[in-house]
């Protein structure tokens, strides 16, 4: 209980318990129905995992921006590429195109000495315009051959009822945990993201540890777009827009600090559950799907605050 | 036979910008020596040992460790070389734990299947046991973050790193700060038994009669130059004290 309530993700398992509190009282239009907890956990999973990347920088102090564009380049790039280069062939170059985007955006923000804020939101734009050039605006699907191969199945089938994302992130979940809290590189990256003189002092690399942070989430924005594209093969311009502000919330909402060296794996999954669900339930409502936007920022705010009480009343210097 | 001097440093010059840190110093630094560096707030003192550890890179001149010219300035090379730093303001994470923080950038890892994990249980242990010698409480565990210390339980932490890692240089910046008076006096013997081991051992302070009992050799910085470079045999710390008061302009021609 102790560990739990000193837990950064403790706001939003609140958050979590509050919602769900408020959603089975006030059913619109059945919440507890496997049609919907299917549908809003399978957009929780896919905003987890590029929640979970984005967790990564936030914790070294840098954000990423470019997050949403890189998942919607991953996922042309896997589509178009799998005619000429089958699906594991495109796989592989379509995750690689993500990380070199990661390496190229943490080298500039490491080397140029540059704020994160300003390379990532070139990224934003620059990866926009290329899946724009390279689509043409235009439509693209998965052949029938490609949607039976097996490999698509394994990442965007589904086992027992449940869909594959759901098991995709709790593998990477708990990797990301194993790797944050008990190992080196781990313990690392926290101290970066605490302190980077003190890191820096002690011989850590602090610009090998953001660049490679920058990576992974590179990484694993481009892996949620493929899976998102094995479950409905079909890509469009617009894949993964505004998706960078729901994983910053989302991560932001499940108790990651900007001022970096604290999160919570766990947090982050259920921040994205509370965005999730916020966006279904006002669908589902027949609210104008602009509000939802509106409501993610005022969860936003009221998140931030949360959690900022709740570090102080546990003694951390925020 | 004299042996050469462990770090050199020649004719060093460092601007920040516009402003001239660091003076064209040369000084030497001997093995098995201990060293006062002494100077008022400014006077360059930390901004010299923060050329030694691999913080800043000088403008000009050279530095030399163990005969050998350095060549790129870097914390990690630094302490690759065994050069350990107690620096004042910097050096702990205050989100990490006693133990996290005691093996930053050396953490001990036990393999299960092959893969590399924190070995928590030797973190654990080991650090606070180090610690307590130096005055941390018996009830803080190796657990708690560092946030929660007090100034001087986080310069126990600090100390008690550098002493476990030593290697062939100790730099102490002002290490009885926030210290209580026996802890003071457990941080000075330490500093002479770091000596008697051979390390090169360099202490700064601002307190002139503090460092004199304990050093071979005090080294005193003005406004960024080196204005005294005297051994405690020679020169009694009244004298120093003067060198400092008058800015090293008057006496320095007798002390040099």
């Amino acid at each position: 209980m102790k560990y739990l309530v000193r837990s950064q993700g403790f706001g939003a398992t609140i958050g979590v318990i509050a919602m769900l509190a408020v959603f089975t009282v006030i059913d619109f239009s059945g919440w507890w129905t496997i049609q919907t907890l299917s549908n809003v956990t399978q957009f929780t999973a896919i905003l987890a995992l590029v929640a979970l990347g984005q967790a990564l920088v936030i914790m070294t102090k840098e954000i990423d921006l470019s997050v949403g564009s890189i998942y919607g380049l991953t996922g042309v790039a896997f589509i178009t590429l799998e005619p000429s280069l089958g699906v594991p062939g495109s796989l592989v170059v379509a995750l690689l195109i993500a990380a070199a985007a990661g390496f190229i955006q943490g080298t500039a923000v490491v080397k140029g000495e540059l704020p994160s804020m300003i390379v990532t939101l070139g990224g934003l734009f620059a990866a926009r315009g290329i899946i724009y050039v390279w689509t043409g605006g235009s439509v693209h699907n998965f052949s029938p051959d490609a949607r039976t191969h097996a490999l698509t199945r394994l990442l965007g089938g589904e086992l027992f009822g449940v869909e594959a994302a759901l098991y995709w992130v709790g593998i990477v979940s708990v990797l990301l945990a194993i790797m944050l809290w008990g190992t080196r590189f781990g313990n690392r990256l926290l101290a970066t993201g605490g302190s980077r003189e003190s890191a820096e002092s002690r011989g850590v690399r602090t610009d090998h540890v953001k660049t490679t942070a920058f990576v992974l989430c590179s990484l694993l924005a481009g892996f949620a777009g493929i899976l998102t594209l094995c479950n409905q093969p079909q890509t469009h311009v617009t894949l993964g827009e505004n998706m960078e502000l729901e994983a910053i919330s989302a991560a932001v909402i499940g108790g990651c600090l900007l001022t970096g060296g604290r999160g919570s794996i766990l947090g982050v999954i259920l921040g994205a559950l509370i965005v999730v669900s916020f966006r279904y339930q006002l669908i589902a409502l027949g609210a104008p799907s602009s509000w939802y936007i509106t409501f993610v920022g005022a969860v936003l705010i009221v998140a931030v605050i949360f959690n900022q009480k709740l570090a102080r009343f546990l003694g951390h210097s925020v | 036979m004299t042996q050469n001097p462990l770090i050199q440093v020649k004719n060093l010059d460092l601007y920040f910008g516009a402003f001239h840190a660091l003076k064209n110093v040369s000084v030497d630094f001997n093995a098995g020596e201990l060293i006062g560096l002494v100077g008022d707030n400014g006077a360059g003192k930390t901004t010299l040992i923060r050329v030694l550890c691999g913080i800043h890179a000088p403008t000009k001149g050279d530095v030399f460790f163990d005969g050998k010219k350095v060549e790129k300035f870097h914390p990690k090379l630094a302490i690759d070389q065994g050069i350990e730093t107690i620096q004042q303001s910097v050096g702990l994470c205050d989100n990490l734990s006693i133990a996290r923080n005691f093996y930053l950038g050396r953490e001990p890892v036990k393999r299960i299947l092959g893969i590399p994990f924190l070995d928590f249980a030797k973190m654990r242990e080991k650090s606070s046991r180090v610690i307590r010698q130096f005055g941390l409480r018996e009830n803080v565990s190796a657990d708690d973050e560092v946030e929660r210390l007090s100034g001087g339980e986080r310069q126990s932490v600090k100390i008690g790193r550098a002493v476990e890692f030593k290697n062939r240089v100790v730099i102490m910046d002002e290490p009885t700060n926030h210290l209580s008076v026996r802890e003071r006096e457990h941080v000075n013997e330490l500093a002479v038994q770091l000596k008697e081991q051979g390390l090169l051992v360099i202490y700064i302070t601002h307190d002139i009669f503090q460092v004199h009992k304990l050093a071979d050799r005090i080294v005193i910085m003005e406004n960024g130059e080196k204005v005294a470079d005297a051994s405690t045999d020679s020169m009694s710390a009244e004298a120093l004290e003067d060198v400092i008061r008058q800015g090293g302009r008057v006496v320095e021609k007798e002390a040099v």
